[in-house]
Protein backbone atom coordinates (compact mmCIF):
# COMPACT_ATOMS: atom_id res chain seq x y z
CA UNK A 1 0.00 0.00 0.00
CA UNK A 2 1.29 3.46 -0.88
CA UNK A 3 0.64 6.35 1.45
CA UNK A 4 0.85 9.87 0.11
CA UNK A 5 1.38 12.79 2.42
CA UNK A 6 1.42 16.48 1.77
CA UNK A 7 3.39 18.78 4.03
CA UNK A 8 2.60 22.44 4.36
CA UNK A 9 5.12 24.72 6.01
CA UNK A 10 3.65 27.56 7.99
CA UNK A 11 6.04 30.49 7.90
CA UNK A 12 6.09 33.75 9.83
CA UNK A 13 5.03 35.40 6.59
CA UNK A 14 1.89 33.27 6.53
CA UNK A 15 1.14 34.24 10.13
CA UNK A 16 1.71 37.93 9.38
CA UNK A 17 -0.43 37.85 6.23
CA UNK A 18 -3.23 36.03 8.00
CA UNK A 19 -3.37 38.17 11.14
CA UNK A 20 -3.04 41.47 9.25
CA UNK A 21 -5.82 40.36 6.90
CA UNK A 22 -8.18 39.40 9.73
CA UNK A 23 -7.43 42.66 11.58
CA UNK A 24 -8.03 44.78 8.45
CA UNK A 25 -11.24 42.88 7.75
CA UNK A 26 -12.44 43.36 11.33
CA UNK A 27 -11.70 47.11 11.13
CA UNK A 28 -13.64 47.29 7.85
CA UNK A 29 -16.61 45.50 9.40
CA UNK A 30 -16.50 47.75 12.46
CA UNK A 31 -16.46 50.91 10.30
CA UNK A 32 -19.45 49.50 8.44
CA UNK A 33 -21.31 48.65 11.64
CA UNK A 34 -20.65 52.11 13.08
CA UNK A 35 -21.50 53.91 9.83
CA UNK A 36 -18.12 55.64 9.47
CA UNK A 37 -17.02 56.82 6.00
CA UNK A 38 -14.38 54.31 4.85
CA UNK A 39 -12.77 56.30 2.00
CA UNK A 40 -9.38 56.91 3.62
CA UNK A 41 -9.36 53.33 4.86
CA UNK A 42 -9.89 52.18 1.25
CA UNK A 43 -7.19 54.47 -0.08
CA UNK A 44 -4.52 53.37 2.37
CA UNK A 45 -5.51 49.71 2.57
CA UNK A 46 -2.56 48.04 0.83
CA UNK A 47 0.00 50.32 2.45
CA UNK A 48 -1.47 49.78 5.91
CA UNK A 49 -1.78 46.03 5.56
CA UNK A 50 1.80 45.74 4.31
CA UNK A 51 3.03 47.74 7.30
CA UNK A 52 1.03 45.74 9.86
CA UNK A 53 2.16 42.46 8.29
CA UNK A 54 5.81 43.55 8.24
CA UNK A 55 5.68 44.54 11.91
CA UNK A 56 3.99 41.27 12.91
CA UNK A 57 6.57 39.31 10.95
CA UNK A 58 9.45 41.02 12.73
CA UNK A 59 7.64 40.74 16.09
CA UNK A 60 7.66 44.46 16.86
CA UNK A 61 3.93 45.21 16.71
CA UNK A 62 2.32 45.47 20.14
CA UNK A 63 -1.17 46.42 19.01
CA UNK A 64 -3.24 48.07 16.30
CA UNK A 65 -5.67 50.69 17.59
CA UNK A 66 -8.80 52.00 15.89
CA UNK A 67 -10.03 55.31 17.33
CA UNK A 68 -13.39 56.88 16.45
CA UNK A 69 -13.19 60.68 16.60
CA UNK A 70 -16.61 62.27 16.96
CA UNK A 71 -17.49 65.76 15.73
CA UNK A 72 -17.86 66.96 19.35
CA UNK A 73 -14.19 66.16 19.98
CA UNK A 74 -14.71 63.03 22.06
CA UNK A 75 -13.03 59.78 21.06
CA UNK A 76 -15.12 56.65 21.44
CA UNK A 77 -15.40 53.82 20.92
CA UNK A 78 -11.82 52.59 20.69
CA UNK A 79 -10.85 49.12 19.47
CA UNK A 80 -7.48 47.61 20.35
CA UNK A 81 -5.98 44.58 18.62
CA UNK A 82 -3.08 43.38 20.83
CA UNK A 83 -0.67 40.84 19.33
CA UNK A 84 0.96 38.06 21.35
CA UNK A 85 3.85 36.12 19.87
CA UNK A 86 4.97 32.50 19.87
CA UNK A 87 8.45 32.96 18.38
CA UNK A 88 9.19 29.28 17.79
CA UNK A 89 5.88 28.61 16.12
CA UNK A 90 4.43 26.78 19.10
CA UNK A 91 1.16 28.72 18.85
CA UNK A 92 -1.96 27.46 17.15
CA UNK A 93 -1.30 24.57 14.79
CA UNK A 94 -3.86 26.05 12.43
CA UNK A 95 -5.03 29.36 11.08
CA UNK A 96 -8.30 30.05 12.87
CA UNK A 97 -10.42 33.12 13.45
CA UNK A 98 -13.48 34.23 15.37
CA UNK A 99 -15.17 36.23 12.62
CA UNK A 100 -18.54 34.62 13.33
CA UNK A 101 -18.37 35.66 16.98
CA UNK A 102 -17.24 39.13 15.93
CA UNK A 103 -20.25 39.43 13.62
CA UNK A 104 -22.59 38.76 16.56
CA UNK A 105 -20.66 41.29 18.62
CA UNK A 106 -20.83 43.94 15.87
CA UNK A 107 -24.58 43.61 15.68
CA UNK A 108 -24.72 45.12 19.16
CA UNK A 109 -22.65 48.18 18.21
CA UNK A 110 -24.57 51.41 17.96
CA UNK A 111 -23.78 53.79 15.14
CA UNK A 112 -21.80 56.96 15.81
CA UNK A 113 -22.80 60.53 14.88
CA UNK A 114 -22.46 61.59 11.25
CA UNK A 115 -19.04 63.11 10.61
CA UNK A 116 -17.22 60.74 12.96
CA UNK A 117 -13.80 59.87 11.53
CA UNK A 118 -11.46 57.02 12.25
CA UNK A 119 -7.74 57.01 13.02
CA UNK A 120 -5.40 54.02 13.09
CA UNK A 121 -2.45 53.76 15.48
CA UNK A 122 0.14 51.09 16.03
CA UNK A 123 2.14 50.70 19.23
CA UNK A 124 5.35 48.70 19.48
CA UNK A 125 7.35 46.43 21.76
CA UNK A 126 10.63 48.07 20.80
CA UNK A 127 12.44 49.02 17.63
CA UNK A 128 10.41 48.62 14.43
CA UNK A 129 11.33 49.01 10.80
CA UNK A 130 9.88 52.26 9.41
CA UNK A 131 7.04 51.73 6.97
CA UNK A 132 5.72 54.11 4.26
CA UNK A 133 2.74 56.25 5.24
CA UNK A 134 3.24 55.86 8.99
CA UNK A 135 4.60 58.56 11.25
CA UNK A 136 4.73 59.13 15.03
CA UNK A 137 1.44 60.21 16.62
CA UNK A 138 -0.27 60.51 19.96
CA UNK A 139 -3.16 58.35 20.98
CA UNK A 140 -6.26 59.86 22.49
CA UNK A 141 -6.78 59.30 26.19
CA UNK A 142 -8.89 56.30 27.07
CA UNK A 143 -9.48 57.52 30.64
CA UNK A 144 -13.09 57.03 31.61
CA UNK A 145 -13.78 54.43 28.92
CA UNK A 146 -14.97 51.00 30.00
CA UNK A 147 -12.90 48.14 28.62
CA UNK A 148 -14.36 44.84 27.45
CA UNK A 149 -12.19 41.97 26.22
CA UNK A 150 -13.46 40.08 23.20
CA UNK A 151 -10.70 37.49 23.50
CA UNK A 152 -8.89 35.92 20.57
CA UNK A 153 -9.81 37.26 17.13
CA UNK A 154 -7.36 35.14 15.13
CA UNK A 155 -4.69 32.56 15.85
CA UNK A 156 -1.75 31.32 13.79
CA UNK A 157 1.40 29.30 14.45
CA UNK A 158 3.63 32.25 15.35
CA UNK A 159 1.23 34.79 16.85
CA UNK A 160 -2.30 35.63 17.92
CA UNK A 161 -4.45 38.74 17.56
CA UNK A 162 -6.87 39.64 20.33
CA UNK A 163 -9.54 42.32 20.51
CA UNK A 164 -10.40 44.77 23.25
CA UNK A 165 -13.27 47.24 23.09
CA UNK A 166 -13.34 50.53 25.00
CA UNK A 167 -16.50 52.65 25.18
CA UNK B 1 -24.05 28.03 -17.92
CA UNK B 2 -23.24 28.04 -14.23
CA UNK B 3 -19.58 27.95 -13.17
CA UNK B 4 -17.75 28.23 -9.88
CA UNK B 5 -14.18 29.23 -9.09
CA UNK B 6 -12.36 29.38 -5.76
CA UNK B 7 -9.60 31.85 -4.99
CA UNK B 8 -7.20 31.47 -2.05
CA UNK B 9 -6.99 34.45 0.28
CA UNK B 10 -4.98 34.74 3.50
CA UNK B 11 -2.58 33.33 4.57
CA UNK B 12 -1.76 32.40 0.96
CA UNK B 13 -2.15 36.01 -0.18
CA UNK B 14 -3.55 39.31 1.09
CA UNK B 15 -7.08 40.52 0.35
CA UNK B 16 -5.65 43.05 -2.08
CA UNK B 17 -3.77 40.35 -3.97
CA UNK B 18 -6.86 38.13 -4.01
CA UNK B 19 -8.96 40.99 -5.41
CA UNK B 20 -6.35 41.58 -8.11
CA UNK B 21 -6.51 37.89 -9.05
CA UNK B 22 -10.31 38.06 -9.24
CA UNK B 23 -9.96 41.14 -11.45
CA UNK B 24 -7.60 39.28 -13.79
CA UNK B 25 -9.95 36.29 -13.94
CA UNK B 26 -12.92 38.49 -14.86
CA UNK B 27 -10.92 40.54 -17.37
CA UNK B 28 -9.53 37.45 -19.09
CA UNK B 29 -13.01 35.90 -19.23
CA UNK B 30 -14.83 38.98 -20.51
CA UNK B 31 -12.23 40.28 -22.96
CA UNK B 32 -13.16 37.37 -25.24
CA UNK B 33 -16.37 39.25 -25.98
CA UNK B 34 -16.18 41.74 -28.85
CA UNK B 35 -18.52 44.06 -26.91
CA UNK B 36 -16.57 44.25 -23.64
CA UNK B 37 -13.32 46.09 -23.09
CA UNK B 38 -10.72 44.58 -20.79
CA UNK B 39 -9.77 48.07 -19.68
CA UNK B 40 -13.36 48.84 -18.64
CA UNK B 41 -13.46 45.67 -16.54
CA UNK B 42 -10.13 46.45 -14.89
CA UNK B 43 -11.12 50.07 -14.18
CA UNK B 44 -14.45 49.07 -12.67
CA UNK B 45 -12.80 46.44 -10.51
CA UNK B 46 -10.16 48.97 -9.49
CA UNK B 47 -12.83 51.42 -8.30
CA UNK B 48 -14.57 48.54 -6.49
CA UNK B 49 -11.31 47.45 -4.87
CA UNK B 50 -11.87 49.15 -1.52
CA UNK B 51 -15.16 47.37 -0.90
CA UNK B 52 -13.75 44.24 -2.53
CA UNK B 53 -10.82 44.09 -0.12
CA UNK B 54 -13.22 44.54 2.81
CA UNK B 55 -15.46 41.73 1.55
CA UNK B 56 -12.53 39.35 1.08
CA UNK B 57 -10.67 40.10 4.31
CA UNK B 58 -13.89 40.04 6.33
CA UNK B 59 -14.55 36.52 5.09
CA UNK B 60 -17.83 37.60 3.47
CA UNK B 61 -17.00 36.06 0.08
CA UNK B 62 -16.40 32.64 1.63
CA UNK B 63 -20.08 32.05 2.28
CA UNK B 64 -21.74 34.42 -0.20
CA UNK B 65 -20.15 34.39 -3.64
CA UNK B 66 -19.40 37.21 -6.00
CA UNK B 67 -21.63 36.43 -8.99
CA UNK B 68 -20.72 37.51 -12.51
CA UNK B 69 -23.60 37.45 -14.98
CA UNK B 70 -22.55 38.01 -18.57
CA UNK B 71 -24.85 36.73 -21.29
CA UNK B 72 -25.37 33.05 -20.64
CA UNK B 73 -22.49 32.90 -18.17
CA UNK B 74 -23.26 32.72 -14.45
CA UNK B 75 -19.94 32.62 -12.63
CA UNK B 76 -19.75 32.31 -8.85
CA UNK B 77 -16.47 33.18 -7.16
CA UNK B 78 -15.76 32.37 -3.53
CA UNK B 79 -12.61 32.83 -1.51
CA UNK B 80 -10.94 30.31 0.78
CA UNK B 81 -8.91 31.37 3.82
CA UNK B 82 -7.09 29.66 6.68
CA UNK B 83 -5.33 26.32 6.30
CA UNK B 84 -7.42 25.38 3.27
CA UNK B 85 -6.03 28.37 1.36
CA UNK B 86 -2.53 26.92 1.52
CA UNK B 87 -3.50 23.71 -0.25
CA UNK B 88 -6.24 24.98 -2.56
CA UNK B 89 -5.80 24.01 -6.21
CA UNK B 90 -6.97 27.06 -8.13
CA UNK B 91 -8.13 27.22 -11.70
CA UNK B 92 -7.24 30.70 -12.89
CA UNK B 93 -7.89 30.10 -16.59
CA UNK B 94 -10.49 32.27 -18.33
CA UNK B 95 -13.98 30.88 -17.76
CA UNK B 96 -15.74 29.61 -20.91
CA UNK B 97 -18.89 31.48 -21.86
CA UNK B 98 -17.67 35.06 -21.84
CA UNK B 99 -17.25 35.39 -25.59
CA UNK B 100 -20.96 35.73 -26.35
CA UNK B 101 -21.65 38.29 -23.62
CA UNK B 102 -22.81 41.74 -24.68
CA UNK B 103 -22.61 43.16 -21.17
CA UNK B 104 -21.76 42.15 -17.65
CA UNK B 105 -22.81 42.66 -14.05
CA UNK B 106 -20.91 41.66 -10.94
CA UNK B 107 -23.20 41.06 -7.98
CA UNK B 108 -21.55 41.64 -4.60
CA UNK B 109 -22.85 40.17 -1.34
CA UNK B 110 -24.73 43.00 0.33
CA UNK B 111 -25.58 41.61 3.74
CA UNK B 112 -23.92 42.25 7.08
CA UNK B 113 -21.99 45.32 8.19
CA UNK B 114 -20.74 46.22 4.70
CA UNK B 115 -24.24 46.47 3.18
CA UNK B 116 -24.24 50.26 2.93
CA UNK B 117 -20.75 50.37 1.37
CA UNK B 118 -21.77 47.79 -1.25
CA UNK B 119 -25.02 49.61 -2.05
CA UNK B 120 -23.26 52.98 -2.32
CA UNK B 121 -20.74 51.44 -4.71
CA UNK B 122 -23.48 49.87 -6.82
CA UNK B 123 -25.17 53.27 -7.19
CA UNK B 124 -22.08 54.74 -8.83
CA UNK B 125 -20.93 51.72 -10.86
CA UNK B 126 -23.27 50.47 -13.62
CA UNK B 127 -21.53 47.09 -13.79
CA UNK B 128 -21.75 46.46 -10.04
CA UNK B 129 -24.96 45.35 -8.36
CA UNK B 130 -25.98 44.87 -4.74
CA UNK B 131 -29.10 42.94 -5.75
CA UNK B 132 -29.50 39.20 -5.46
CA UNK B 133 -28.40 37.87 -8.86
CA UNK B 134 -31.46 35.71 -9.40
CA UNK B 135 -33.79 38.65 -8.87
CA UNK B 136 -31.74 40.76 -11.28
CA UNK B 137 -31.72 38.07 -13.95
CA UNK B 138 -35.46 37.64 -13.59
CA UNK B 139 -35.92 41.39 -14.02
CA UNK B 140 -33.85 41.34 -17.19
CA UNK B 141 -36.08 38.63 -18.58
CA UNK B 142 -39.19 40.57 -17.65
CA UNK B 143 -37.81 43.69 -19.34
CA UNK B 144 -37.12 41.69 -22.50
CA UNK B 145 -40.64 40.32 -22.43
CA UNK B 146 -41.98 43.81 -21.96
CA UNK B 147 -40.07 45.11 -24.97
CA UNK B 148 -41.37 42.23 -27.08
CA UNK B 149 -44.92 42.87 -25.94
CA UNK B 150 -44.67 46.57 -26.77
CA UNK B 151 -43.32 45.73 -30.22
CA UNK B 152 -46.08 43.21 -30.82
CA UNK B 153 -48.68 45.75 -29.75
CA UNK B 154 -47.25 48.34 -32.15
CA UNK B 155 -47.30 45.85 -34.99
CA UNK B 156 -50.85 44.90 -34.10
CA UNK B 157 -51.86 48.57 -34.07
CA UNK B 158 -50.36 49.15 -37.54
CA UNK B 159 -52.22 46.17 -38.94
CA UNK B 160 -55.59 47.40 -37.68
CA UNK B 161 -57.80 48.74 -40.47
Amino acid sequence: MTTLTRTTTHTRTHTATYLSDVIMGAIGDILGALGINPMTFFTDWDQDQRAIAAWIEEGSLEQVVLECHRPDGTVRPVFEFPITYEPRGEGSANFVNSRAALARYQAKLTSVPSGTRHRLFCTFNGYRTPQPGWSPGTRASTAGLRSTSFGSLAEAPHARANLRFLR
Amino acid sequence: MKRHREIASSPERTAGEAWQLITELLAATLERSSDISRTDVEETMGRAGGVGRMLVSGGHVEADPLVLIAGDLWLEITTVSGDAALTLEENLNPVPGGASAEGWTLHLPAGGPLAKFVKDLAKSEPNISSDEPSANAARAVRETESVLSDTALAEWAKERP
